[in-house]
């Protein structure tokens, strides 16, 4: 497949060559696979194959992109000159600028020839454990909206006409489940999910009973009353707020006066024990590859350290505009997207103590398992107001779960009220985060 | 397109080995996007997709493959994967002879995407975003984006049925970004239809533009929202996120099936004031959640989930409809030929009443008046939500005050339903991408003005509101 994708990249090049352009193939090639499960039985399967190329032409510092599935020779050349069609309408921008062929890469240990070999027979029987283990966990788990096993397999190149050429390929797996308890006429959901690199490290029986546990603590739960107290967030939801810290550490939205971040670096930020890690060679997370989407080595990145906020995220365009290097973070989502400034594997550095032990010490706090809504926060001012459900603690114990409350605050004091961390490191995905203890937060409740 | 007898092929193979029912969804995409940020084009995209998706069911199981490979052999391919992947192997012999299926009514088309020049584009937003920075000085960061979808879909089906379909969406979009001592805020707006761009001339997008903009201006001196639980007067202006988040995605009928909706069993029954209709229907003309056809080849239509406070029905895809022993009402629908189709919304919405909205608000000793939603989101197995408050006034002994921000409002959809106890003759629409399964499908939602005895408004818990205490103690 990496013979083919390049093959299409020598011919992108040489039509732009032709047309005096500066040019950049990004292809792509896909697999997929997705076992989905309900009582016992496969309900849905669905296997995907797709390629696909995205070309940015840069026309005397205009840039032109376009995407297409169509890999003959004839859309080839239409791709192109379209793409220059369209620079003429771009401001000329000294920035737009490809990487350059003098990149090293880390050789990263992404691909498990066991996910490939494994038998679609055996996968579905993956597929089936979550759901087992999650029945066989309580009778009250009585209905499971979705459990199943994925896989994918993808591989990349990028070549441009500054002579760099980079390929690779990678593949995980994972397993997911999405539950519901029921008891005395109430039903609370839960969910569970992995991804990893490893057929043999993914445990469908784990998430399965982690799935139940996460349902069946929530179930009668009763309302809180408004006011501050403090506040402890599981890694999954720590990780749902990563994703609007993500976007404030984003170089283009910095520059672009759109993050509270804005000329911050250097000063205190955060809590002294809250280090924010951007890690694109952790082989760990399913966010690691070689390169970024712009063929630049993928690297490590600590953006805040100890509290104190030490840098931003970069892509080409980006470290241009301040004569800096591309941190490897030019992301893509697919070919049919320009790349842009994203993460790699976002994480926050695990402390010191158990969840118990942050625990401990609270007489009356909110134990918070879900968030809902929180796309609805704004990444520009910091304010955020989420629905929540969780488990309230009291004197130092969990006690009975509550349901139908909204946190609400500025992210600027959230990282900053953060006076605990756990030790409980865990990935969903491409970012991976331990329990947080929150000073204080301000609860809505009834 | 692909040629009628090759789609004959193709699910001649997929029922060969015993399928119940194959269908092959072909798709060619074209999208254009033009995005203006920071006084200049930041982003133009233009892109060609085509695809094939194949579905084979048997016993209600679904093998879905998708692939780009179009030609015989990979479409041939394609639809062995798909039987593979649904069940056992029982050879089979049919003949699928395909019939063209008629549209029932057609959106008209008047400025065609393919007839508006890049470079007139590039004018309007242009101009857009000159008319906001005028606003002054506290106009930090603007961004206007339009982007059009043009779509050409064959659906075939081993009922023998044949739809070909052309489809046009556009959509403009301004995100406006204001600063004052400190304090940022947002304001955005957004249009949207099954349309060309008649729905847009160069003045409504500079219109769009500056709303967005005076709004992020007002929010500047907002104070936070209260919080506590209170009445929620929910203007038409505000669009229908609420009653698309609280009783639309329940009403979906493979959430129902699945015991995933606060309202399965409940047809028939008592769901929400005798004041509240709920209405979704695909055959409005030039709104952004509007279609002929269904991603499965039935015709869009008009259908009533609740009347007068009773639950009449559910939203059907051609899976889910047969599991209940009725007929698609044409929601079965899919983001593209990459995914399968599942039950979705169109244009939904609350059907007007008969109270004047100025009124409403004038018997309205306190409370919060919703003049402008954001996003929102359910559980539907609880029929829990919460959505955004992106633009809300306090309202004071029947009159509006104050402008407060960071509001969102978190209920249960039943309750919240049959607490609305004025209903407004007025409609308004908002326009949104709602996402289920990972897909994305375009929507719009609508309601009248509404009022809502109690919501709990999740702000900023401030001591020094002795109105919103009262509220709490009760």
């Amino acid at each position: 497949m990496e013979w083919c994708l390049r093959n299409t990249g020598e011919k992108i090049l040489n039509i732009a060559y032709d047309m005096k352009v500066e040019a950049e193939a990004f292809l792509m090639h896909n697999r997929e696979l997705n076992i989905e499960v309900a009582n016992g039985k496969v309900e849905t399967l669905k296997q995907a194959e797709e390629k696909g190329l995205g070309i940015r032409v840069i026309n005397n510092g205009k840039l032109g992109f376009v995407y297409t599935s169509d890999l003959s020779d004839r859309a080839l050349k239409e791709a192109v000159i379209s793409a220059v069609y369209i620079s003429k309408y771009m401001k000329e921008d000294e920035h737009n600028v490809l990487t350059s062929n003098n990149q090293i890469y880390h050789h990263l240990s992404l691909y498990d020839p066991d996910i490939e070999k494994e038998s679609l027979k055996n996968k579905i029987e993956l597929a089936k454990e979550a759901e087992k283990a999650a029945l066989s966990a309580d009778p009250r788990i009585n209905i499971i909206e979705k459990a199943g096993y994925e896989d994918n397999f993808f591989t990349s190149v990028i070549m441009n006409t500054n002579g760099l050429t980079a390929s690779a390929s990678a593949n995980f797996c994972g397993s997911y489940i999405f539950l519901v308890a029921e008891e005395n006429g109430d039903a609370q959901n839960g969910f569970s999910m992995m991804l990893t690199r490893r057929l043999k490290g993914l445990s469908p029986e784990q998430i399965g009973k982690e799935a139940a546990f996460d349902a069946l603590r929530s179930l009668n739960p009763k309302s809180i009353t408004t006011g501050k107290m403090t506040c402890i967030m599981e890694p999954s939801v720590v990780t749902r707020f990563l994703g609007i810290i993500a976007s404030m550490v984003n170089a283009d939205a910095v520059q672009k006066g759109k993050s509270m971040l804005e000329g911050k670096i250097g000063e205190k930020v955060a809590s002294d024990n809250f280090t924010l890690i951007d890690d694109g060679l952790c082989e760990k997370g399913v966010g690691a590859f070689p390169f970024d989407g712009e063929g630049t080595a993928s690297s490590r990145k600590v953006l805040i350290e100890n509290g104190v906020l030490k840098g931003f995220l970069y892509d080409n365009y980006t470290a241009s505009k301040e004569g800096k290097k591309s941190t490897g973070n030019g992301q893509r989502r697919s070919f049919r997207t320009l790349p842009g400034v994203g993460t790699t594997n976002f994480m926050v550095k695990p402390g010191e103590k158990t969840p118990d032990e942050l625990i401990s010490d609270i007489k009356r706090g909110f134990y918070i398992t879900e968030v809902i809504g929180m796309h609805t926060a704004n990444p520009i001012t910091g304010e955020f107001s989420v629905g929540a459900a969780g488990i309230m603690i009291e004197n130092g114990r969990l006690t009975y779960p509550v349901k139908g409350a909204a946190i609400a605050g500025n992210l600027a004091d959230f990282l900053k009220d953060i006076e605990g961390i756990g030790n409980d490191l865990r990935f969903y995905g491409a970012k991976a985060a331990p329990t947080i203890r929150i000073k204080s937060l301000s609860i809505a409740g009834d | 397109m692909l040629e009628k007898k090759l789609l004959s092929r193709v699910l001649e193979r997929a029922v060969k080995k015993g399928g119940d029912f194959a269908e092959i969804y072909v798709e060619e995409r074209e999208i254009n996007h033009v995005l203006y940020e920071d006084k200049r084009i930041e982003r133009i995209n233009h892109g060609m997709e085509r695809g094939a998706g194949i579905r084979v069911v048997k016993n209600g199981d679904t093998g879905y493959v998708y692939t780009n490979d179009l030609s015989e052999e990979g479409l041939l391919r394609a639809a062995d994967t798909a039987y593979h992947a649904a069940g056992e192997i029982k050879y089979m012999d049919k003949e699928i002879p395909l019939k063209v299926k008629e549209p029932l009514y057609s959106f008209s088309v008047k400025r065609h995407p393919k007839d508006v020049e890049l470079a007139e584009k590039i004018g309007w937003v242009k101009e857009a975003d000159e008319k906001v920075r005028e606003m002054g000085e506290s106009i930090r960061q603007v961004a206007v984006g339009i982007s059009d979808v043009q779509k050409k879909v064959q659906i075939a089906n081993s009922d023998g049925e044949l739809v070909e379909n052309e489809e046009v969406r556009v959509r403009a979009a301004a995100n406006v970004v204001a600063y004052k001592d400190g304090v940022m805020q947002t304001g955005y707006e957004a249009i949207g239809g099954t349309s060309g761009w008649e729905i847009l001339n160069e003045n409504s997008l500079n219109d769009l533009a500056v709303k967005a903009g005076e709004l992020a201006v007002k929010l500047l001196e907002a104070r936070p929202a209260p919080a506590g639980k209170m009445p929620v007067i929910m203007a038409a202006e505000a669009g229908g996120t609420m009653v698309h988040e609280a009783c639309g995605h329940g009403l979906e009928a493979d959430l129902v099936q699945k015991g995933l909706s606060v309202y399965k069993d409940k047809k028939g029954e008592k769901v929400a004031s005798d004041l509240v209709t709920v209405i979704d229907d695909a055959t409005l003309d030039k709104k952004y959640g509007s279609y002929v056809f269904d991603d499965e080849g039935i015709h869009g239509q008009e259908t009533v989930l609740i009347d007068k406070g009773e639950l009449k029905g559910y939203m059907y895809d051609r899976l889910a409809a047969l599991r209940d022993g009725v007929h698609s009402t044409g929601n079965g629908r899919r983001e593209s030929y990459q995914y399968k189709p599942v039950p979705r919304m169109s244009n939904t919405f609350i059907a007007p009443g008969k109270d004047d909205p100025e009124e409403i608000i004038r018997s309205t000793p306190y409370g919060l008046l919703v003049k402008k939603m954001g996003g929102g989101q359910v559980n539907t197995t609880n029929g829990d939500f919460v959505f955004e408050v992106k633009e809300g006034y306090i309202i004071e002994n029947g009159e509006v005050r104050e402008l407060v921000r960071g509001a969102t409002l978190s209920g249960n959809g039943p309750e919240a339903l049959k607490k609305i106890d004025r209903v407004g003759n007025d409609l308004g629409f908002a326009i949104g991408t709602c996402g289920k399964d990972g897909q994305g499908v375009p929507v719009s939602d609508a309601q009248p003005t509404i009022r809502i005895t109690g919501l709990t408004v999740g702000g900023i818990a401030d001591e020094g509101l002795p109105g919103i205490k009262r509220i709490i103690r009760k």
